[in-house]
């Protein structure tokens, strides 16, 4: 379903929802592809590089053809890239800035490659990376925009170190994505409903809302509640199943995003939960969308489910929900 | 949910030197061999020796304690890797409970590793 809003917010979907039917070898990346454009859930499409293509960043040229083939086969239009910005991958030092740099190189050429116009790059490459890449972005024809996903906000230190970074470079090429994670008002009820099966006590549920309510730095919150936890007995195995709290789900305001409106390329339209009435459980849609609205937003929200950490719910009856409820908030908002 | 999908279905095979067990990913997207420890295996409650377990993933074996070392190796979501042990004594056609746990380090996060327990009960074939 399309809205027939006069917004330049559309709508699009991300492979990233669909990870239980990918992981579980219920659908392979063509088809998850074919299906979402069968069902009119574009027509922005965005996948996660190291998720779908086996072998990433290298991509062939004969793979890359097979790819965009496809993509003009069915229709879709590529919005955006996830690439990862992997600092940690040897375990005992962060990568230093040159080889950050030269990590995410290839993964720049891939997507360009691909045919995507953007890619999604995470905090952890740093700003100073990312000031080098420009002169390839430029290059290759594409944009690189931060995502701003929970425990971060648009004003979080580690945030506010990479717009600073764009101020100097000043380059059409640097934006955002936030993640609507960063803006939630409550904890999704399935993941309440999971730590609850998974035999997590009542009295640890409610210590770690209540940390959580009493707001901060999303590490300081976890190590806080960890040790006010371990104080009260809790078992240590099921006190950290409540950890993704702390780090899926901020509380920034979401008006907030009008701060970043001008360098937002992109969003995610993060959802878990909905209402009886159709609502997202815990983001208030109709308040996040209208800040993008009125601040002239251009550019795809792809619908990206997450729930499928903890249940195995249908991602496609998921994403159609969140496809109908922006479509009507959109509408309205004219 | 990821709690399910450490051993894979139907994922216990007797083999001339002991037994596989057939294991995959338990994240969204591929990682670096170097993130993922191999933390325990239980058979009908016994834990196993891992000193003589072997990671089997494309042809490659690898012993559990090199597996930090392997940053340039990546683990494909879709695809299984095998625990080889020296379990000698199962029957095809048995059942078995089998628990792996499995622990990753998301190289793009900091601070955050999720230790991941399945336990299923599997037909050794």
């Amino acid at each position: 379903m399309q809205s027939a809003s006069s917004s330049n917010l559309r709508l699009g979907s991300t492979l990233y929802s669909f990870t239980t039917e990918y992981h579980n070898h219920d659908y392979s990346f063509e088809s998850l592809i074919r299906r979402i454009a069968a069902e009119n859930l574009g027509p922005g499409l965005e996948i996660v590089g190291f998720q779908s293509i086996k072998g990433f960043p290298v991509v062939s040229d004969a793979y890359a053809d097979w790819f965009r083939g496809l993509i003009d086969e069915v229709g879709l239009e590529l919005s955006c890239l996830g690439i990862n910005s992997d600092f940690g991958i040897n375990r005992d030092r962060k990568m230093t800035e040159d080889e950050l740099f030269d990590y995410h190189v290839p993964q720049l050429h891939a997507a360009a490659k691909l045919g995507f116009p953007l890619i999604r790059y995470q905090y952890g490459a740093g700003p100073e990376a990312i000031k080098r890449l420009v002169p390839e972005a430029e290059k290759l024809g594409l944009k690189l925009a931060l995502e701003i996903h929970a425990s971060h906000h648009v004003q979080h230190p580690v945030i506010l170190a990479f717009r600073e970074m764009y101020e100097q470079v000043n380059s059409p090429l640097l934006g955002f994505i936030p993640d609507f994670g960063a803006s939630v008002h409550s904890v999704p009820p399935s993941f309440l409903d999971f730590v609850r099966s998974i035999g997590v006590a009542e009295s640890m549920i409610d210590l770690a809302l209540e940390v959580w309510h009493a707001g901060g730095n999303g590490s300081e919150m976890a190590a806080q509640f960890y040790q006010k936890a371990v104080a009260m007995g809790g078992d240590a195995d099921l006190i950290l199943e409540l950890f993704p709290i702390f780090g899926l789900f901020s509380r920034q305001d979401p008006r907030d995003w009008a701060e970043i409106m001008p360098q937002t390329f992109h969003i995610h339209g993060k959802f878990f939960d909905f209402a009886d009435d159709g609502a997202e459980a815990s983001i208030d849609y109709a308040s996040t969308l209208k800040v993008f609205v009125e601040g002239d937003f251009n550019g795809y929200m792809s619908s990206e489910y997450e729930g499928h950490h903890w249940t195995d719910a249908d991602a496609f009856d998921k994403v159609r929900r969140h496809h109908a409820l922006a479509s009507s908030i959109l509408h309205k908002l004219g | 949910m990821m709690h399910h999908r450490v051993i894979a279905d139907n994922g216990l095979k007797v083999t001339s030197g002991g037994c596989a067990v057939a294991v995959r990913l338990p994240w969204y997207r591929s990682l670096p061999l170097s993130v993922v420890d191999v933390v325990s295996i239980e058979f009908d409650g016994r834990v196993i020796d891992m000193s003589n377990v072997v990671f089997q993933l494309e042809g490659s074996s690898i012993r559990l304690d090199e597996l930090r070392a392997r940053t340039t190796e990546n683990w494909f979501v879709l695809d299984t890797a095998y625990l080889v042990l020296n379990e000698k004594n199962l029957e095809v056609g048995k059942e078995y409970d089998v628990a792996v746990t499995l622990a990753i380090y998301p190289p793009y996060l900091k601070d955050l590793h999720r230790v991941v327990r399945t336990q299923k009960r599997l037909l050794a074939h």
